[in-house]
């Protein structure tokens, strides 16, 4: 598998960001990629919150940020780069209330690959990386034999039709 | 009257939507509650805004997920003889097959549940409950009732 260059990685994970649509919905987007970690970022919205009490973003939306972010961590990883990788399972510990009004952001990175198995972890914090309000494990089942790449042209294609 | 008071009465249908109209994500997901047999069946409707994959098309399963951690709080709520609001301590899910553009049904049971902490299972399915798309269990921390 190729090793991906920076810009490389940073385009093909812009490109994902819109070819999933409810990622692509929620507003999810790229915020760096550091090496082999990546960060992305959630918008508060109104419509996420999950206590109007509090105003916090509801845990579920923080799943969908987690689940993207995780799932995309691969393509940052060397050994993995671009194949397809179905979600297996995902375990979130919820560790503080997400402050209401703030952006959520998600850094996740793959700590271990084997043939056919990516183990990623990660966490979702808001104001600053040190102070997490999520703590999250997955798995990914790595499909070496499905490009990411053919998968992508289609959104290439379709963006040059609209 | 908001949700911390809403709960305290009894859950039936009406009620049911009564808390998921609280909740603003529940609102946007679309989440609804139908009470059969004395149990709760939640309701996903399967709609083009939640999905994550288009080329199949299936579900993003970050959405699968977070239904599923509503569905096991409002029935927590539900079974709880003095109801609060309970907070997740952890979520654990388990894909098994991707969830297709259509309605998804689910139904939680209350493992067990001790003066602090409740462990819930949930279940999600499509077509054949014997077959659920994604199984999850999640611990709750149940707040001292004032």
């Amino acid at each position: 598998m190729p090793r991906l260059s920076h810009s490389d990685k940073v385009s093909i994970i812009e490109k994902m960001c819109r070819f999933i649509p409810h990622s692509h919905l929620q507003g999810i987007r790229l915020e760096h990629i550091e090496g082999e970690t990546v960060t992305m970022r959630l918008p508060y919205r109104a419509e996420l919150v999950g206590n109007p009490e509090n105003g916090a973003i509801h845990s579920g939306a923080l799943t969908v940020l987690l689940d993207h972010t995780l799932g995309t961590a691969g393509i940052c990883c060397d050994q993995v780069s671009a194949t397809i990788t179905p979600t297996l399972d995902l375990r979130i510990d919820h560790l503080s209330v997400a402050p209401a009004g703030k952006d959520i952001l998600a850094t996740a990175r793959v700590y271990k690959v084997t043939r056919r198995i990516i183990f990623v972890e990660g966490f979702a914090y808001c104001e600053s990386p040190d102070k997490p309000v999520a703590r999250a494990t997955g798995t990914w089942v790595m499909m070496p034999e499905l490009a990411l790449e053919k998968l992508l042209l289609s959104v290439d294609a379709g963006a040059q039709q609209q | 009257m908001n949700l911390s008071e809403l709960i305290r009465h009894e859950p039936s249908e009406a009620t049911l939507r009564l808390w998921l109209d609280r909740i603003p994500y529940a609102v946007y997901l679309g989440i609804r509650a139908e009470v059969q047999e004395q149990d709760i069946l939640f309701i996903l409707p399967g709609d083009r805004k939640l999905i994550g994959n288009p080329t199949l098309p299936a579900l993003h399963g970050g959405v699968v997920g977070a239904f599923m951690e509503q569905a096991a709080a409002l029935h927590l709520i539900a079974r709880m003889a003095e109801p609060v609001l309970p907070k997740v301590i952890n979520f654990s899910l388990d894909y098994l097959r991707p969830a297709r553009l259509r309605d998804t049904y689910a139904r939680c049971s209350v493992i067990r549940q001790g003066r602090q902490i409740a462990n819930v299972s949930i279940a999600a399915w499509q077509d054949d409950m014997e077959a659920p798309n994604a199984i999850a269990r999640t611990h709750f921390l149940i707040p001292g009732v004032q």
